[in-house]
């Protein structure tokens, strides 16, 4: 039996991205457990861990972000095929090598197979690079990392079992990739598998960046240079200089970004302004208007 | 006497920008120091202390970038009000205080009203520091943008751009600093500008990041509280780590955000172009373009082309009125 579990905050992003995708992927036996939080994000999966802990006939648990819809029908074989390897302790459908931190998406990413379905600016989707695999990059496969990204994670039996996750490390950030190491330090492999999903966030990734470097320098500390964690190179006064450049280069080109978009802006609204300000456009208006009231007339 | 200097190494944006503004500022007996520069900027900046120091007559230097262009009437003014202090050693437009590195303006910033005008994307402008919260002035800060700096005659005969800071970043936090520690005021003023650059604001991020690391390693005790042993480095260097990836993070929303925004813009132009009726009267505006180029062809006139409104040179004044001391080419100040 593969069970879908889910740790709500917001039951109305429930009820519009996680459930829709669980339905859709669910088996007739599958076991749905979708509960309010309780507290950080590593409690609620240990609570949810705890309950499906003693299922004798659990074949595989789905933590999925409340937030996150996966769209593949064929979900439950495709994590039966990657799960078919005893050795296999996680698997997910964005992931990464190289990681040094809880910022994985700055190592080397193997595979990103999900949209960022945004509702700001009108709307939209952000594809990312194996999101069509027709499209994606020589370096997107599916295959053996060394952590993946939290918001759909499928957990072998085994996992559920022996590894919680760490309720020290804050919140809500770092969860993902400490449980990940706990899991290969336990000698199982962690893959990321052909299933898609869309995340349903906004644009901003980090709201809150006081908490997330807190979760960022915990896990550092905790790993301490293990498996790559938290490693660098030159002495400590050395590293401290170089990041704190690093990061106000970042900022600047931030800036950059802002800058740019208030230039592109205007340059649209330019174009638009004289669009919509042209004689044919003025005089066709009645035409629009007209086909406005039809559409609204038509029955739906 | 107010002098006026700068390093060029372009001339024609000095011509364009830099030189017009002087003129418009400029008082009869004033002194222009335009050097060609001497890298690093520093060097060619100690040059023109040096000359400027000479001068007994001196009350001010201002030092101006060939990109930036004065636009305030009552400039120097105002200049010799915000000296009236004898503390006060150093005056700029934009500036901040809590300055913990090369990027002042991660600080508390203070900005004079100024635009930057930018030639990517069809041209335009933006408000100056529009990137950044700011303060209107007048403020004393830790330090002032580079950009224009207006110098006590005590700070030109007694302090020097650091030429070891040899990248060419940081030499304006630096000088603030020093006379800071002279026990000399930094000061902004509402001195108005107008900033012809490109909105990239660092050309080269990596040589910037190199420049940051320069000023920090030395004036690292006045940014910040060093660590005293090894544990206290380690701390600070998992703390600048993890900043690093959140900045970076940020970076990345930001450049989603661009581009989401821009996609909306998009759409909605191609939905107004691909409507039926900006479709049927296609030939209307075919048939008007042919009718102008006709015109034109006639005149031998050169129109704007459409969309882009004419540029108005009022902007970059605010409404204002010629300086005083302004004056036509015959009687331009003294180039040194």
């Amino acid at each position: 039996m593969i069970a879908f579990a889910c740790s709500i905050t917001k039951p109305e992003i429930y009820r519009s991205c996680a459930g829709p995708g669980i339905e859709r992927a669910a088996e007739m036996d599958s076991e749905i457990l979708a509960q309010p939080a309780v507290g950080t994000i590593s409690a609620s999966y240990n609570a949810l861990l705890e309950r499906f802990a003693a299922s004798p006939d659990l074949e595989a648990l789905v933590l999925v972000h409340q937030d996150a819809e996966i769209v593949d029908e064929q979900f439950c074989a495709t994590i039966r095929q990657a799960l078919s390897d005893p050795n296999v302790g996680l698997v997910g459908c964005v992931g990464a090598i190289g990681v040094r931190s809880i910022a994985w998406w700055e190592a080397s990413v193997t595979c990103a197979s999900f949209v960022n379905r945004y509702e700001e600016y009108g709307g939209g989707d952000l594809e990312s690079f194996s999101w069509s695999w027709s499209d994606a990059p020589a370096y997107a496969r599916t295959g053996e990392v060394e952590t993946l990204d939290g918001f759909v994670l499928v957990l072998s039996p085994w996992v559920v079992q022996n590894i919680r996750f760490d309720e020290s490390i804050g919140r809500f950030h770092g969860y993902d990739l400490d449980f990940c190491l706990q899991v290969r330090r336990a000698g199982y492999r962690v893959l990321t598998a052909d299933f898609r999903a869309i995340h349903h966030r906004p644009l901003e990734m980090l709201p809150d960046p006081e908490e997330w470097i807190d979760a960022h320098v915990k896990v550092a500390e905790k790993w301490d240079g293990e498996m790559g964690i938290g490693a660098g190179t030159g002495t400590w006064p050395q590293r401290a200089f170089r990041a704190e450049a690093e990061a106000d280069a970042a900022l600047l080109q931030a800036h950059l970004y802002g800058l740019e978009l208030a230039a592109r802006t205007q340059q649209l609204e330019r174009e638009l302004a004289l669009a919509r300000g042209s004689v044919s456009w003025r005089a066709t208006r009645p035409l629009r208007r007209l086909s406005a009231r039809r559409r609204s007339a038509a029955p739906t | 006497m107010i002098a006026f200097g700068a390093s060029i190494s372009g001339a024609e944006a000095y011509r364009r920008y830099a030189q017009p503004g002087i003129d418009r500022a400029a008082e009869p007996d004033s002194q222009v120091y335009a050097f060609a520069s001497v890298e690093p900027i520093a060097r060619t900046y100690n040059l023109i202390l040096d000359a400027a120091g000479h001068r007994d007559d001196l009350e001010a230097l201002v030092l101006v970038h060939p990109h930036t262009e004065i636009v305030d009437p009552q400039f120097l003014t105002k200049v010799r009000r915000a000296l009236e202090d004898p503390a006060v050693g150093i005056v700029g437009s934009a500036g901040a205080s809590g300055v913990r590195s090369l990027a002042w303006w991660e600080g508390q910033v203070t900005a004079a009203p100024g635009r930057q005008r930018y030639d990517e994307f069809g041209g335009g402008s933006l408000p100056a520091f529009s990137w950044t919260r700011s303060a209107p002035p007048p403020a004393e800060v830790e330090a002032v943008d580079g950009q224009l700096l207006v110098l006590s005659p005590w700070v030109v005969r007694n302090l020097r751009f650091d030429e070891s800071l040899h990248y060419n970043h940081g030499f304006d936090v630096d000088l603030c600093l020093q006379a800071r520690a002279a026990g000399r005021r930094v000061m902004v003023a509402d001195l108005r500008l107008a900033h012809h650059r490109s909105i990239e604001l660092v050309k080269d991020l990596d040589v910037w990041a190199q420049a940051h690391r320069q000023l920090a390693r030395k004036w690292d005790s006045v940014f910040t509280e060093a660590p005293s042993d090894e544990a206290g480095w380690k701390r600070r260097a998992r703390y600048a780590e993890a900043r690093r990836e959140a900045c970076r993070a940020i970076a990345f929303s930001q450049a989603m955000k661009r581009d989401a925004g821009v996609l909306e813009l998009e759409r909605e132009l191609d939905l107004t172009r691909a409507s039926l009726s900006w479709r049927v009267t296609a030939p209307l505006r075919v048939a008007k373009r042919w009718w102008r180029s006709r015109g034109e062809e006639e005149t031998g006139g050169v129109r704007e082309p459409e969309g882009l409104p004419a540029f108005e040179g009022r902007w970059e004044l605010d409404g204002a009125q010629e300086a005083p001391g302004r004056r036509d080419t015959t009687g331009r100040p003294a180039r040194v």
